[in-house]
């Protein structure tokens, strides 16, 4: 019977302990599988920003489609076009033959001859801006034609079906292109909407410009055709190249030795010429002259295989001067031919030696090489969405190539080096990531974000570091545990304040509060830490007995009234002392005298903003630290005759320097991290500038404003998780530097 | 009470051969024997009494032990001596102790100076997180002594006394907290008798070490009484025999008996103490 019991007695204790086990075992397991995924959520949040962010520093590549004969084998081709499609080809002969053919076999779809209808022959051909679509057919009787192709897309059957046509814009009688001396060598013409500028140059250099304007007529079907004639001033050089810009306002008029005349043609009446300036050195040959899409650059291709962007530039008296900003040295032999993209800023070229390059003006980068034939190509084509190539070899053969060039405006340059955009004086460093205009250079560098970010974080600390870390010290080493058990919990209450009402605050109230109280708002940064020091003064000169009664960790109660007593005196004082000495207003003062100006959601707003949402984090964590520093290390040093702040000092701090320190980092984690009030109470403007009283665009309110726009997969997209990625990894560096210092300082001052 | 008071009184003066008459309230004479005089010291932690009019005097470059059970008060008295207990909140003292003829509570004591004068060694070891050299130099570098040479001298002067000395020397700039328990415990000391205090108030010092680091703190104790006035507060009562001169023995707050250690242990003059070193309770 005894053993009976002692028998169950042993059984139960081997089935608790059994269970026990297996629960300790589960648990073990549960916080591994916790922790582990933890790790692997956030391993994962970096690979899938860096897999989306990895397209854009990816080079473009070309991939070879098909390969044919092309139409009119043996002429001379002087044009050469894409449908929006790639699918259509247009083809026109240097004798005024025209075709269109499917671009993936050849087949011809639609052929016919541009004619005068007097049956003169054709002695130059231009094609105007690429998005335009016109070409210009000029004839030996000093008459043109402008053309255009013509896309009309119907979807029979639910597939999509292209029907191209040859329009003739202006109609289809010949222009006069006016009296000159000589027989036209080069042409030069745009042509939009219902206006069009034809500029000729004859074998003797006469250079002759001709205005076509369309005037819709009341009464009758047709449209009237009314030209005007110019005569350009002359000109000392042999002219081999023309460039009219798509709004017709200037005119690029260059030798083969690099002389560049810029002429402004905005009065067509009038030409004046603005500058000359030359675009080469050494003894190259000019060999191409483009305008990059825009119509502010031009590209300059030469002999010796480079190509080189150049754009007016405004001087300090408001002066243009056209200056080189970039060039490109693709190949070894001659620059052949130039084709800029339609909508973005980059451009193909190819060489005398059958190369072609894919390059990019604002990324500065060559982005693919390859060789296509061993001649020169005849002419080249790229699609309108730039997805698609045509090369027509000189032996008559056209190849259709595929392009992968999603994100060519990217580049490290691009993103965080200065880059000279179009238009600007110098290269700067500007984040504008859209525009109205769909030919715009789009502007990505993460600098000033960044900038912007650490700026928000500067005046954060600057504000919260003090004021954190001195109550932090003061409530857990001098204040009453009475005190204490009321000030602790309502700090760490306002770190449950979502930061979108302290942005809503500071954007609302408190920037327009500091607006009109600046003076008091500079003064009382003065003003009250010196009200501490005076206050604790006159309590010292105050008999024992009264003074005892703001010791012994009430002197924080004492203070009260006094800051109270500070702020309402700074505020009141400010606007007399405005009037006084600031002309009534101190940012108009400032921006007078120094040149500094002032916004209303200024740094100084989100630094007390941003120092608000962090005070909370870092004085809770140091008055851990500082709280829990052990007594008989206080003691101790007490015990030696030292008093409070030497102990304070010596030890206290020293011992809690740990904490404190990984305070302060999780506090700038936080701040570097902020998005709302950033987003609320700063201007948002991306600019670059240390001043306080300016404000900033942050990484992170940038995501935000920015993201719900952009279009999927595109590059401002992608770029947006760059600067994710930027955000992440410096919190992930603040955060781990704070770990290592720690352990570091831990291992060396711990005591526990 | 006063009774025992004056017994031990008089066991002092038989000890030192000391002619002149010693009394609670005698003054001049005194202060060539005695180091501390406590007179009618009561304690409160607010309302409950800790310590009850206690009246003694601590005689000069001698050991004093205070034994007694847990919680009898011997460790606050001891505190007492340099104002550690101000520190606790709602503790009230009434009656006064003197350090020769000063006393120790009167309105204008510089607090901070006093402990200098009166150095405490606590139960747990307690060095401060930084270097062997800067814990010794520590109390000094409080007084504003940065003279690198002053500095050096003090340190090794103080290890020295403490028996650390060649232990250390080789490795003064390492963290002190890479010492054992029993030598940062003569670290402590060293830290102590740096400033060169009057007193030295030891709060259990062996407590938290192993024998061999005990009895070198024991060995620490009596070659310091050449030179200092040292007061323990030990459980340990082989401790007290080996160590201490005097010995007090304290029960509930009250001093029951204060007389040669040898008397005491040999022979006390009352019931209680008898039944405590005998270990009837405790």
């Amino acid at each position: 019977m005894e053993s009976d019991t002692t028998q169950t007695k042993l059984e139960l204790e081997k089935s608790h302990r059994r269970w026990r086990m297996i629960k300790d075992r589960i648990f073990g397991w549960a916080m591994a599988v916790g922790g582990i995924s933890v790790i692997i959520t956030i391993v994962m949040i970096f690979f899938y920003l860096f897999y989306v962010v990895l397209p854009i520093f990816g080079s473009a590549s070309t991939t070879p489609l098909v390969r044919y004969e092309a139409p009119f084998k043996g002429a001379t081709i002087a044009h050469l076009a894409l449908d929006e499609y790639a699918e259509i080809g247009f083809v026109i002969t240097a004798d005024g033959e025209y075709a269109f053919f499917a671009a993936n076999d050849g087949t011809t779809i639609n052929q016919g001859k541009v004619s005068n209808g007097t049956g003169r022959s054709v002695v130059a051909i231009a094609a105007g801006d690429p998005v335009q679509r016109s070409v210009t057919i000029a004839f030996d009787d000093r008459t043109a034609i402008v053309v255009r192709p013509d896309y009309a897309i119907s979807y029979p059957n639910d597939k999509r079906h292209i029907t191209p046509t040859l329009e003739y814009p202006f109609g289809k009688t010949p222009v006069d292109l006016g009296e000159a001396s000589g027989k036209i060598l080069l042409l030069a013409a745009q042509s939009q909407d219902d206006e069009a500028t034809i500029v000729s140059v004859t074998d003797a250099n006469v250079v002759s410009l001709t205005h076509v304007t369309l005037t819709e007529s009341f009464l009758g079907d047709e449209p009237a055709v009314t030209t005007t004639h110019t005569a350009l001033p002359n000109i000392e050089y042999d002219i081999s190249d023309l460039l009219i810009d798509v709004e017709q306002r200037e005119l690029y008029v260059a030798s083969a030795q690099g002389q560049i005349s810029y002429f402004n043609i905005s009065d067509k009446q009038h030409p004046r010429l603005t500058y000359l300036v030359n675009v080469l050195s050494n003894d190259h040959r000019l060999t191409s002259l483009k305008y990059l899409s825009g119509g502010i650059s031009i590209l300059v291709g030469d002999s010796s295989g480079a190509i080189s962007q150049w754009f007016p530039v405004r001087d300090d008296n408001n002066n243009y001067t056209i200056q080189k900003v970039r060039s490109f040295t693709p190949f070894t032999a001659g620059v052949s031919i130039v084709v800029p993209e339609y909508f973005r800023k980059g451009f193909v070229a190819a060489d005398e030696a059958g190369n072609f390059a894919l390059m990019h003006t604002t990324a500065g980068r060559i982005l693919a090489t390859d060789r296509i034939a061993t001649n020169s190509l005849q002419a080249l084509a790229i699609s309108p969405r730039a997805d698609a190539l045509l090369f027509l070899t000189d032996s008559g053969e056209l190849e259709k190539r595929s392009v992968h060039n999603e994100h060519p405006e990217i580049s490290w340059n691009s993103i965080w080096g200065k880059v000279w955009y179009e238009s600007r004086a110098e290269p700067e460093y500007i984040w504008q990531s859209s525009s109205a205009s769909g030919d715009f250079e789009p502007k990505f560098s993460l600098t000033p974000l960044t900038f912007g970010t650490l700026k928000a974080a500067l005046y954060a600390m600057l504000f919260a570091i003090p004021l954190a870390i001195l109550g932090a010290i003061y409530t857990a080493y001098f204040m009453t545990p009475k005190m204490r058990n009321f000030v602790k919990p309502s700090v760490e209450v306002m770190a449950a304040l979502p930061t979108v009402i302290l942005g809503f605050l500071a954007g609302l109230w408190l920037a327009p509060f500091v607006e009109q109280y600046l003076v008091g708002v500079i003064l009382a940064f003065v003003f009250i830490p010196l009200s501490f020091v005076v206050t604790s003064f006159l309590v010292d000169k105050l008999p024992a007995g009264v003074s005892s009664y703001f010791r012994n960790g009430w002197e924080a109660a004492a203070l009260l009234p006094v800051v109270c007593f500070g702020i309402w005196l700074c505020v009141t004082l400010s606007l007399p002392i405005e009037t006084a000495f600031f002309d009534g207003s101190l940012p108009a003062w400032l921006s007078e005298n120094f040149g500094i100006s002032y916004d209303q959601r200024n740094s100084l707003v989100v630094g007390i903003a941003i120092g608000f949402a962090v005070i909370p984090t870092i004085f809770s964590i140091s008055e851990d630290a500082v709280f829990g520093v052990p007594g008989h290390l206080t003691t101790g040093s007490l015990a030696l005759g030292a008093t409070s702040w030497q102990t304070m000092i010596g030890v206290v701090i020293l011992t809690a320097s740990p904490g404190i320190f990984s305070a302060v980092m999780i506090g700038l984690g936080r701040a570097v991290g902020e998005t709302m009030i950033v987003l609320m109470a700063t201007g948002n403007t991306p600019i670059m500038d240390i001043n306080i009283f300016e404000g900033f665009r942050a990484l992170s309110a940038n995501i935000a404003v920015e993201m719900p726009e952009s279009e999927v997969n595109s590059t401002h997209f992608r770029v947006l998780f760059l600067a994710a990625l930027v955000l992440f990894m410096v919190t992930f560096a603040v955060n781990t530097v704070a770990e290592i210092v720690r352990q570091r300082l831990r291992v060396k001052y711990s005591n526990l | 009470m006063s009774k025992i008071i004056n017994a031990s009184s008089k066991e002092i003066d038989s000890i030192d051969n000391s002619n002149s008459p010693v009394g609670n309230d005698s003054d001049l004479a005194v202060s060539n024997t005695v180091s501390l005089t406590v007179s009618n010291l009561n304690l409160f932690y607010d309302t409950k009494q800790a310590l009850n009019s206690i009246n003694m005097t601590i005689p000069k470059k001698m050991v004093t032990a205070f034994i007694g059970p847990s919680g009898c008060g011997k460790s606050t008295l001891l505190r007492c001596f340099n104002r550690m207990n101000d520190l606790i909140d709602g503790v009230r003292i009434e009656g006064s102790i003197f350090l020769h003829d000063e006393d120790i509570y009167a309105r204008d004591v510089d607090v901070a100076n006093l402990r200098r004068r009166i150095g405490m060694v606590f139960q747990k070891p307690n060095p401060f997180p930084k270097s062997i050299y800067e814990n010794v130099a520590y109390g000094l570098r409080i007084q504003r002594v940065n003279n690198r040479r002053t500095l050096d001298r003090a340190v090794e002067r103080s290890l020295r006394a403490a028996a650390l000395w060649d232990e250390v020397k080789d490795r003064l700039q390492e963290s002190a907290l890479s010492l054992s328990g029993g030598q940062q415990q003569r670290l402590v000391i060293a830290r102590a008798i740096a400033i060169e205090p009057e007193v030295l108030l030891l709060d259990e010092p062996a407590s938290a070490l192993d024998p061999i680091s005990t009895l070198k703190i024991e060995e620490l104790i009596y070659e310091l009484k050449r030179d200092y006035t040292i007061v323990i507060v030990t459980h340990n009562m082989q401790q007290a025999t080996r160590v201490s001169d005097f010995a007090a023995f304290m029960y509930l707050g009250n001093l029951i008996e204060f007389d040669d250690t040898k008397k005491i242990f040999t022979n006390p003059a009352q019931k209680q103490t008898e039944d405590y070193i005998t270990g009837r309770y405790g």
